[in-house]
């Protein structure tokens, strides 16, 4: 009876445009003001990617007066010496995380779940947090004083150890993607984790009871019981990974950034900074960054669409 | 696999090996410019501090203390990370709250219109010439005002608000409540550990920006905390601020150990709130996942 009336209630209210109506118009509006100013009116300025507006320092006259160039800003970018490397990098750098650093969370949740000492595995748990909380600036400019060839003691350590013979210049080229890679790695990894903890916590004990019963062992139970069951939360941060492929970290980038590597450092969201923010080259970059756009668009698209046929769950 | 001592096998102790040189890991780096940020300067050049400080020193911090632009980048931060958690915590929970609601007009498409930006954006250059256009490069509003909505955290707090339960919204509505005084009196007094989640996020990101002040800011007194702390790691002179040393230290300074110390300076604030909100993390990160 009591759910009949407020049924009604709610019924009469959404036919009719009640104050409270306007009012959650009035806070929804809120947000949509917000987004019109600072997403969409950006994608307007999208049209410089097809005019002539470098240099142009006035942009009210870049945007709306500047001539139109058709895909010239495009072919520019097809022709640059350094197109190849961006793209590469780029690429190649988000694949490397794809493939390394997005599993590595679901690995350590795996097994930090089967540690028995409740108290060792909380504390390992914080400590893993912990990174997390510091800056790119702060984290990455503590280790690159610690892989410093000349005074670090990464080095020292490794010479010590008898493993190298001479200091190791990890600020050399061949070794970025190593050290991006590695760095994000304990940087994120614990905290990438929680989000699995918390699936894992979420399991029916029963179904391990169950197993245990059929004489599965830790392995056994890991396998069959624990991966099948976050298969879920792991295609829906699959799927967004996909989309962000183009997004490298570019505050990382930024700091393990030097002269010497920019050959292997160089990645879409550094170049168009560069490009762009420090030389006034708007069109050019407002360009590439449409070009980042639309591949993120499609790989987000052609992933979900993927999961849906496979999996029968997307995130939309 | 043989039984050892508490039931404790191979396995368990591996994990326990490994898991413990994880944590050193991560941990180490911390530990390492604590102890260096107390050493000094040319001794540290020398190499080979892992443990402990080799020749004590308290001065790079009374270089670092003394240093103005120091002081004014950390006020930046803090002032920021205050005011700018406020504004965007209570702008996104009034938006989050009437996305939470069905009675909203026009539901869908403005949940299209929010949800379109997390697909598509104009990019950073855009992005630049629109702060630039609307009068927001160089000014100190750049720091609360375009961060202040986010989609993301939007979808998660109006999941959270839809979840509570509808008959306290009803007893709210028979007593004549608008929807203000329902946002206020019933919904956010119930939400406060996704709240405190979110804030939590919100409050990081303000504290670790450097993105913004170094794009969309010149002037040096706009200087966030994390992009001071770039320009000190990134240089190699000393700025002593002002008070005089005696020689012996000067000579034996070096811009090394005065990163260190301005580093440590920096996450002091995080390594005593860390503890008490590393748990809101786990929490937060739980509420999220309601939707996934």
């Amino acid at each position: 009876m009591k759910e009949k009336t407020a049924n009604s209630v709610t019924q009469i209210r959404k036919k009719k445009w009640t104050v409270n109506r306007w009012t959650l118009l009035f806070m929804a509006s809120l947000g949509v003001v917000f987004l019109l100013v600072f997403n969409y009116a950006p994608m307007y300025g999208i049209i410089l990617a097809f005019k002539k507006g470098d240099y142009v320092i006035d942009i009210r006259k870049a945007i709306f007066e500047s001539s139109w160039v058709g895909f010239k800003n495009f072919e520019k970018f097809l022709i640059d010496p350094q197109f190849k490397d961006v793209i590469v990098n780029t690429l190649c750098l988000n694949l490397l995380s794809l493939l390394i650093n997005f599993p590595a969370p679901i690995i350590f949740a795996l097994f930090i779940n089967e540690v028995r000492n409740k108290t060792f595995k909380k504390t390992i748990q914080t400590i893993s947090y912990f990174p997390y909380f510091l800056s790119w600036i702060v984290f990455g400019g503590i280790i690159l004083n610690i892989i410093n060839p000349q005074t670090g003691i990464l080095s020292d350590l490794l010479m010590r150890l008898k493993l190298i013979d001479a200091p190791l210049n990890l600020g050399r080229s061949e070794y970025t993607w190593g050290v991006l890679i590695v760095t994000a790695l304990i940087k994120g990894v614990g905290w990438g984790s929680v989000i699995y903890v918390a699936a894992i916590a979420g399991i029916d004990t029963a179904m391990y009871e169950a197993a245990d019963i059929d004489g599965a062992g830790r392995w056994g139970k890991m396998w069959f019981i624990t991966l099948p069951s976050i298969i879920p939360t792991i295609t829906v941060y699959l799927i967004l990974s996909i989309s962000n492929l183009l997004n490298s970290g570019f505050e990382q980038i930024y700091v393990f950034q030097n002269q010497i590597n920019l050959g292997a450092s160089e990645v879409i969201d550094t170049y168009v900074y560069k490009y762009g923010v420090l030389n006034k080259r708007y069109s050019y970059t407002t360009a590439i960054g449409l070009l980042k756009s639309i591949i993120s668009l499609v790989l987000l698209i052609s992933a979900n669409f993927i999961s849906k046929k496979i999996t029968g769950k997307g995130i939309y | 696999m043989a039984k050892k001592l508490k039931g404790y096998t191979t396995f368990d102790i591996v994990l326990i090996v490994v898991f413990s040189l994880l944590a050193l890991i991560m941990i180490y780096p911390i530990w390492y410019v604590i102890v260096c940020s107390f050493n000094e300067g040319t001794d540290y050049i020398a190499g080979g501090i892992y443990l402990l400080p080799r020749k004590w020193t308290g001065y790079n911090y009374l270089v670092v203390f003394s240093n103005a632009k120091l002081w004014n980048a950390y006020l930046v931060t803090i002032s920021r990370t205050i005011l700018g958690t406020v504004i965007a915590l209570s702008f996104t929970t009034i938006v989050s709250y009437a996305m939470s609601r069905k009675e909203l007009p026009f539901k869908k498409v403005i949940y299209l219109i929010n949800i379109f930006t997390m697909f598509f954006s104009g990019g950073l250059i855009p992005f630049f010439l629109i702060i630039k256009m609307i009068g927001m490069y160089d000014t100190y509003a750049l720091y609360l005002i375009p961060c202040m909505y986010s989609v993301y955290h939007m979808i998660i707090l109006s999941s959270y608000f839809s979840a509570l339960p509808e008959e306290l919204r009803e007893a709210a509505v028979l007593d004549g409540a608008g929807e203000w005084r329902i946002l206020f009196t019933v919904v956010i007094p119930l939400s406060t550990p996704v709240l405190a989640t979110v804030g939590m996020w919100i409050a990081i990101g303000h504290w670790n920006s450097f993105f913004d002040s170094m794009v969309y800011t010149q002037k040096e007194s706009l200087m966030t905390l994390q992009h001071y702390l770039n320009r000190v790691i990134n240089s190699t002179n000393i700025d002593a601020g002002g008070i005089t040393l005696p020689e012996s230290v000067v000579e034996s300074m070096t811009a090394e150990v005065i990163t260190f110390a301005s580093i440590v300076v920096s996450i002091l604030p995080v390594m005593f709130i860390f503890p008490f909100v590393s748990k809101y993390f786990e929490k937060g990160i739980m509420v999220g996942s309601v939707k996934g």
